[in-house]
């Protein structure tokens, strides 16, 4: 993982790069040892849930699936150590986390944590093209509204922001739906590809794509529209600043002054609120994928939750903040690289 | 005096005026429904699927079933207000504690209290709704509870700056030297000073609180006992092909409250800090 993520901040324009790899190296290193007790706070709120519902945590882990093999509740019993002291149980309990054991899905008759990793990659993809979309459609027009103050463009970012950012997300999906899929027949009702259509190859990569475009709409105006906001009042911010000034006597074009140097600063409040909604983000994509069965860890939870299939719920709350928790790590990264101040400190 | 500059400055701001004017026609719908519909809003009273204007008697149609859209709008408009009312409570209540609590003491106590709110801002605030509701079972107090736990982090952390610039000013030691308790402080001195930002943060909490519980019904988790607008929209959602209006209407009353809430929201705020009015 650790790769993977260090990716992103290595600078491709500045020839300092070792010193920065070392610098970004050391901001995940802190990172990581930070999410371990957050992790830690995850779990133990996962199994404080567990204690308080009703009934035992033997039934919660087979509920409704009719496990009456008495051979797999002694082995439950001793996995989870249900006739030990709480403390002990949620020592057992983090144990099987760490081992990745989130306990048995029996509706699917496969390991949790194999259900849910079938489902993350449809869901990831949502949240990354949603995600993209917020930032490519809320900074360009923060960015226009703030250029146009005050002029009918201002009004209608404005506008829109409100609008966007009051509507529920279910709601506007459906309604893109009755519009697009129903009135127009542009784009497909739901689901993830064309049933019996070409699954492999180009094709099938468009197939995806054709049928990605209204969930991630539904899903990402919403951001867009907090984006939109937020880089309206940071661009006339930062416009404001000294560093600007001088640049415009330099002779530089307003535009050129815009692009190359109010930008880059004003997107830093834009990336701190990416960063805190990451969680979000995968939560509402839960209520999106229902909307379009979008066969993603939402569509696995609605099912989940519907049938009362406790551990898969609560292994997709912990799995979900892990996500979260490797996201946050990637957008401090990224402010790193936007803001090479933060090297110094 | 003060407050009646307060006032007209909230005033001033058309887009606030607005919100509050509609946000109190809708509190009025809400309480008066009984008043106007004294039908119980569930009962069949009609042709099903009568598009909004095809009858008199149903301005706004009439459902799959044929029960009239608008008595369940504005019944509905009781239980969607109450839960986000009480949700946003909730999470003031939590998060004042939490923050006032964390900015006053500082040291090891505020350090705690930030990690929680790290923690519960790292949980996927639905998940962990969902997961709530399902464990514990979809009563309304469950639902309202869950909203407010996952809504507070924002509460704490604003009040907690605040305490932290009000608990060294002069009032503050004067209290102590007079050897006021600290909770008398916290409650009595510091609080009423570091409420007004705080307040407005809880009117966006409002909002949110509405759009959680709205999702939560829209999924078919909410109470089974109460048909807010958002269980509307999920009821609707079969029919899109042929009565779309289902499914617009109860999602357009979720809209327009949520949107003067946050109209209302930012009025506050530009009334708090004058000095940010003309950004």
């Amino acid at each position: 993982m650790a790769g993977e993520l260090a990716s992103p901040a290595a600078p491709p324009r500045i020839t300092r790069g070792s010193s920065r790899r070392v610098a970004a190296l050391r901001l995940l290193r802190r990172r990581l040892i930070q999410a371990v007790p957050l992790m830690l706070g995850v779990v133990v709120i996962n199994f404080v849930l567990i204690q308080l519902a009703p009934g035992s945590f033997l039934e919660l882990m087979t509920a409704e699936n009719q496990v009456s093999d008495p051979a797999t509740i002694a082995l439950l019993r001793t996995t989870y150590g249900l006739d030990d002291p709480v403390w002990l149980q949620l020592v057992k309990y983090i144990w099987a986390l760490m081992r990745f054991d989130f306990g048995f899905s029996y509706r699917q008759n496969i390991p949790v944590i194999d259900a849910i990793s079938v489902h993350l990659p449809a869901t990831l993809l949502l949240m990354i093209s949603s995600i993209t979309l917020a930032l490519a459609v809320g900074v360009a027009a923060g960015v226009v509204a703030s250029m146009k103050v005050r002029t009918f463009w201002d009004t209608l970012v404005s506008v829109a922001a409100m609008f966007f950012f009051a509507a529920p997300s279910f709601w506007l999906g459906i309604m893109l739906i009755v519009l697009f899929s129903v009135k127009l027949g542009w784009l497909p009702v739901g689901g993830m590809a064309t049933i019996g259509g070409t699954s492999s190859g180009a094709g099938g990569v468009l197939d995806i794509l054709h049928h990605l475009i209204l969930p991630t709409l539904a899903l990402g105006l919403f951001y867009a529209a907090i984006y939109a906001r937020v880089m309206r009042s940071s661009m006339l911010e930062v416009a404001q600043l000294d560093f600007v000034r001088t640049a415009r006597a330099k002779g530089l074009s307003r535009n050129q002054v815009t692009i190359s140097h109010v930008l880059r600063n004003a997107l830093l409040p834009v990336v701190t609120i990416l960063g805190v909604q990451m969680g979000t983000v995968l939560a509402g994509s839960v209520v999106i994928e229902s909307v379009f069965s979008w066969p993603g860890v939402g569509s696995l939870l609605f099912d989940s939750v519907s049938s009362r299939n406790y551990p898969v719920v609560l292994g997709i709350m912990v799995l979900g903040s892990l996500v979260v928790i490797a996201a946050n790590i990637a957008v401090d990264l990224i402010y790193m690289w936007l803001d090479p101040r933060i090297e110094i400190r | 005096m003060q407050r009646f500059e307060f006032i007209g400055r909230f005033a001033r701001n058309r887009g606030a005026l607005i919100g509050a004017v509609l946000i109190l026609v809708v509190a009025l719908m809400a309480l008066l429904a009984p008043l106007f519909f004294p039908v119980d809003p569930l009962r069949i009273v009609g042709q099903p699927e009568l598009w909004p204007g095809e009858d008199a008697d149903f301005p706004l149609g009439t459902d799959s079933l044929g029960r009239d859209m608008l008595s369940m709008i504005v019944h509905g408009a009781r239980a969607t207000l109450l839960i986000g009312l009480f949700a946003s409570a909730v999470a003031t209540v939590i998060g004042v504690g939490v923050g006032a609590t964390a900015g006053y003491f500082g040291g090891w106590i505020d350090e705690i209290a930030m990690r929680a709110a790290e923690l519960f801002q790292t949980i996927p605030n639905l998940i962990f709704v969902l997961t709530i509701v399902v464990i514990l079972g979809s009563t309304l107090t469950n639902i309202v509870i869950a909203i407010g736990i996952v809504s507070w982090t924002p509460i704490a952390r604003m009040t907690r700056a605040e305490f932290l610039s009000l608990r060294d000013r002069e009032f503050v030691q004067a209290c102590r030297a007079m050897g006021m308790g600290d909770l008398k402080i916290i409650v009595a001195e510091i609080l009423p000073n570091a409420l007004p930002p705080v307040i407005v943060l809880s009117s966006l909490v409002v909002a949110g609180a509405i759009l959680f519980e709205s999702a939560v019904s829209f999924l078919g988790l909410g109470d089974p006992n109460v048909a807010s607008w958002g269980r509307l929209v999920g009821d609707g959602r079969q029919l899109i092909r042929s009565s779309w209006y289902i499914c617009a209407i109860p999602g357009v009353a979720i809209m327009i409250t949520v949107l003067c809430l946050n109209l209302i929201g930012d009025g506050l705020n530009d009334a708090l800090n004058p000095k940010l009015r003309d950004r």
